[in-house]
C-alpha cells in the first residue's frame, strides 16, 4: 500500500526580492535566498537587511518560510562579525539558516540561540550516523549529499529523526560538494567561498604519461571527444512520490543564479505535483505536461543523478548537445479586466502581433493563444512590443491574473 | 617534537621507512580511507603494527572516507580490530564515524581530515572538543593563514610536507564513463593524467577507485625548503604521502625529511644541508612529474 507521512515542502531558490516573491507566488513553501557574507553565491544576488525583512515579512504573510544561506568554508578572519550577522538574521524573523562550516554552526549555536540550523549540502551527508551527530549537535535539519541514492534515503529516514532534505532539481556539482578545489587551483579562486569557476565543465587532453614523460593522449583527432567532467542537470518530476513515501521532508530545487521565468516554471511543476500526490495518492498519475513545464527552462539534459544508480556517460555533457526548445521569458500580467478582457502587462523581452504566446499562473493553470491585438499605454494600437518594460494591453481569449507570466518559444 | 608521518605501499616498505626513522606509518584501505598507495588486509594492518611497535614507531590508519550507509555498518567492527591491532591513531572525515567513535567509547584517538574543509582554527578547535586530537589542513591554504590556524589552534595541525595533492573527489567513474562514450578500452590507470585547455604542459594526476575519481594538482607539494617556516610557526605533523613516489624512491624522499628534522631539531640546518637535501629529494622524485610548494608562498588574498 502506498503511503506517505507528511507533505515535503518545495524549496525554491530566490536570488533576489523578486525572486523571492515570485517563487512563493508559484506555490513554493520555502525559498532559500543569500546573506550578504558567508554565502556561496557571493558574487550573485544576496540580500541586505532591508531586503531580508521585506522578503520574510512577505513570507510569512503567504505561510511561507525564508533559509539564509551562509555555506562558504571559512579562513582566517572570516569569521569575524559572523555572530552579529546570525542574530541580526534571527532578529529579523528568517526561519533557518543553512550552514556547512563547523566554526560557524558553533558561532551561530552560541551566539544566535533559537535560529534553526540547516547542514549545507556542502558537508556531503551521506549516512545516517552523520546525521545523528548533527542532530545531537542541535541541529535541525540535514540537506543530503547528492550522491545519496533513494534506497539510502529510505534506509537513513528509519535511522534518524532529524529532518531531510534532498535535491530535486537543477544544476550539479560532479564532485562531492565541498571537495573540490579545481578552481582554487586552476583560477586561483575559492570554490569553497563561492569563486568556483566550474573548471570540471572544461575540455581536457585524457594522456597517459610514461616514466620519461612520453605523452600518448586519447583524443588525437580534431573529431575526437575531449575528456571532461560536466553533469547534465537534475530532475525527479518522475519519481515525487519515492521522496514523499520515504520521508523526506523538504524538496529543494538549485538555482540562486536562475531567472524568474525559471523560478516560477519550476516551482509551480513541483508544487503541482507535490499537491496531486498529497491531494489524491490513490489516483495519482504522473502528468507528462509537468515534465513538458521543465524543459521550457532547461539549459542541459535532464537525469536522476545517483537516486537510482551511480551516473554513466549519459548523465554527463559528452558530444554534441540535443537542441532543447528554449523558450523566452516576454512579460508579467499587471492587471486583467474582465469585462474587457484585456491583460495589461509589463514587456520584459519582445513580441508581435502574430505571436503564439503562453500564459502560465500558480496552481498550474495554462492559457495559450495568439497575439491577435495590442495597445501602448496611450491606448494606440501597436505591431510591436519592443520597450524594455514597456506596459501593454494584449486582447485575451480567456481570463489571466496579475503576476501571471507570459513566454513564447524563441 | 616533529612527527614525520608517511604513507606505507606494502610490508616491506614499512620496514624500510622505519629503518628511515619515520614517527608514523599511515597505512588502510580504500574501504575506509582515501587515496592510499595500497589496501592492506587487517592480517597485514596488524603486522605492520607489530613491527612498528617494535621500534617505538606509530602506526595511523586511515578512515577518512566519505562514508555510505552500507560502509558505516562495518565501522563498528573495523574499531574493534584496529583496537585490537594496537594502532595508534586513525584519520577521520566524515562525522558519522566520530559519533560512533564517540558513541562506543572506543579508546583510539582521532585527528580530523575531511580533505578540503579545515581552513580555520575555530573549526580545528571544534573537532578538538570534539575529541579530535589533531587535524588535518587543507592544502589550499597560504603560510601566512598556516601561521595563524598554528597560532590559534587547541591541537597540533598536520601539513603535506611532500606528495601529491588532490584536487577534485567525485562519486562518479569519469575516466570509464568517458571511455564508455568514446569506446576506448579502461588501461592501465596508473599513468593517467588531463591537462588543461591551453595549457599542455599541466599534468593532473586522475584515477578511480571504488570512492570514486580523483584528481591530483599538477604539481606535488615539496616543502623542504621550507621546513623551517613549519618549525617557526609551530607546525608539528608533517605527512610524506607517496602515492605517485613508489617503492625505494619513495623511500630514499622519506630519509632526506627524515635528516632535515634532526638538523632542525639539532639547530643544525643550514642552507648549504637544505640545498643539499632539496636535490635529493628532486633526484628521487619521478622524473615525469614536477615538484611546487602549492598554496604556500602565496597571498592569501591572490585567491578569491
Ligand atoms: S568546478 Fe565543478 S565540480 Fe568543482 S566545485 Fe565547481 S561546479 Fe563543482
Amino acid at each position: 500500500m502506498k503511503k506517505w507521512k507528511q507533505k515535503p515542502e518545495v524549496l525554491a531558490p530566490a536570488g533576489t526580492l523578486e525572486k523571492l516573491k515570485t517563487a512563493i507566488h508559484y506555490g513554493a513553501d520555502a525559498v532559500y535566498i543569500g546573506g550578504n557574507a558567508y554565502g556561496l553565491r557571493s558574487r550573485a544576488g544576496n540580500f541586505t537587511y532591508e531586503e531580508m525583512q521585506e522578503g520574510v515579512t512577505f513570507a510569512k504573510e503567504h505561510g511561507a518560510h525564508v533559509y539564509v544561506a551562509a555555506n562558504m568554508v571559512a579562513h582566517e578572519g572570516d569569521l569575524q562579525g559572523a555572530g552579529d550577522f546570525f542574530r541580526t538574521i534571527r532578529d529579523i524573523g528568517v526561519h533557518a539558516v543553512i550552514v556547512s562550516d563547523p566554526a560557524l554552526i558553533e558561532i551561530c549555536l552560541m551566539e544566535a540561540p533559537g535560529l534553526p540550523i540547516h547542514l549545507s549540502t556542502q558537508s556531503s551527508a551521506t549516512n545516517y550516523e552523520t546525521l545523528n551527530f548533527w542532530k545531537e549537535e542541535g541541529l535541525e535539519r540535514v540537506v543530503l549529499a547528492r550522491e545519496v541514492s533513494m534506497d539510502e534515503i529510505k534506509e537513513i529516514r528509519n535511522h534518524t529523526d532529524v529532518e531531510i532534505e534532498a535535491f530535486i532539481h537543477g544544476a550539479m556539482c560532479i564532485s562531492y560538494s565541498g571537495r573540490c578545489t579545481l578552481s582554487n587551483h586552476m583560477s586561483a579562486r575559492d570554490a569553497n567561498r563561492g569563486g568556483c569557476s566550474q573548471s570540471c565543465r572544461w575540455k581536457y587532453d585524457l594522456f597517459e604519461m610514461d616514466h620519461n614523460g612520453m605523452r600518448q593522449s586519447f583524443a588525437v583527432n580534431e573529431t575526437d571527444e575531449p575528456f571532461s567532467m560536466s553533469a547534465v542537470d537534475m530532475s525527479m518530476i518522475h519519481h515525487i512520490p519515492d521522496f514523499i513515501e520515504n520521508g523526506v521532508d523538504s524538496l529543494k530545487i538549485e538555482g540562486r543564479m536562475k531567472s524568474i521565468h525559471y523560478v516560477s516554471t519550476v516551482a509551480n511543476v513541483y508544487s503541482e505535483a507535490v499537491n496531486a500526490y498529497c491531494k489524491d495518492l490513490a489516483n495519482f498519475t504522473f502528468q507528462q505536461s509537468w515534465e513538458d513545464e521543465l524543459w521550457k527552462v532547461a539549459q542541459r539534459e535532464l537525469s536522476t543523478g545517483f537516486y537510482y544508480g551511480t551516473p554513466k556517460e549519459q548523465q554527463q555533457l559528452f558530444g554534441k548537445r540535443r537542441k532543447i526548445p528554449v523558450y523566452k521569458f516576454i512579460g508579467q500580467v499587471l492587471d486583467y479586466n474582465d469585462s474587457s478582457q484585456i491583460a495589461t502587462v509589463q514587456q520584459r523581452n519582445s513580441f508581435a502581433i502574430g505571436d503564439e504566446v503562453e500564459f502560465y499562473g500558480p496552481g498550474f493553470t495554462h492559457v495559450y493563444q495568439k497575439i491577435t491585438q495590442m495597445w501602448n499605454e496611450e491606448g494606440k494600437p501597436i505591431e510591436r512590443a519592443a520597450h524594455p518594460m514597456m506596459k501593454v494591453r494584449i486582447q485575451m481569449e480567456a481570463p489571466v491574473k496579475p503576476l501571471d507570466m507570459m513566454r513564447k518559444a524563441r | 617534537m616533529i612527527e614525520l608521518i608517511a604513507t606505507a605501499e606494502s610490508i616491506n616498505q614499512a620496514r624500510l621507512l622505519i629503518d628511515a626513522d619515520v614517527d608514523t606509518l599511515y597505512i588502510g584501505e580504500a574501504t575506509f580511507g582515501l587515496r592510499l598507495p595500497a589496501n592492506f588486509s587487517p592480517e597485514e594492518i596488524k603486522e605492520i603494527c607489530h613491527i612498528a611497535h617494535a621500534e617505538h614507531k606509530n602506526v595511523c590508519v586511515a578512515m577518512n572516507a566519505i562514508i555510505h550507509n552500507d560502509r558505516i555498518k562495518l565501522i563498528p567492527r573495523y574499531l574493534d580490530f584496529l583496537q585490537e591491532a594496537g594502532v595508534d591513531y586513525v584519520t577521520i572525515g566524515d562525522p558519522g564515524v566520530i559519533h560512533l567513535l564517540n558513541k562506543y567509547e572506543v579508546p583510539i584517538p582521532y585527528v580530523y581530515d575531511p580533505h578540503t574543509l579545515v581552513t580555520s582554527a575555530k573549526q580545528v578547535n571544534f573537532w578538538a572538543k570534539r575529541g579530535a586530537k589533531g587535524a588535518v589542513l587543507a592544502r589550499e591554504l597560504t603560510y601566512e593563514e598556516l601561521i595563524s590556524i598554528s597560532q590559534h589552534a587547541d591541537v597540533p595541525v598536520e601539513v603535506l610536507v611532500y606528495g601529491a595533492t588532490c584536487i577534485h573527489h567525485s562519486k562518479r567513474p569519469l575516466v570509464t564513463n568517458y571511455f564508455s562514450y568514446t569506446n576506448e578500452k579502461s588501461k592501465n590507470q596508473e599513468h593517467l593524467f588531463i591537462s588543461e585547455p591551453k595549457k599542455p604542459k599541466t599534468h593532473y594526476s586522475i584515477y578511480e577507485d571504488l570512492n570514486g575519481t580523483h584528481i591530483f594538482d599538477t604539481n606535488d607539494i615539496n616543502l623542504l625548503p621550507h621546513l623551517e617556516k613549519l618549525v617557526n610557526a609551530g607546525i608539528s605533523k608533517w605527512k610524506l604521502d607517496g602515492i605517485y613516489t613508489r617503492g625505494q624512491a619513495f623511500v630514499e624522499v622519506v630519509k632526506q625529511f627524515v635528516q632535515a628534522k634532526q638538523a632542525l631539531l639539532d639547530k643544525d640546518w643550514s642552507e648549504e644541508l637544505k640545498e643539499k637535501l632539496n636535490e635529493k629529494v628532486q633526484e628521487h622524485h619521478p622524473s615525469e612529474r614536477t615538484l611546487g610548494e602549492g598554496f604556500f608562498l602565496k597571498n592569501p588574498n591572490d585567491v578569491q
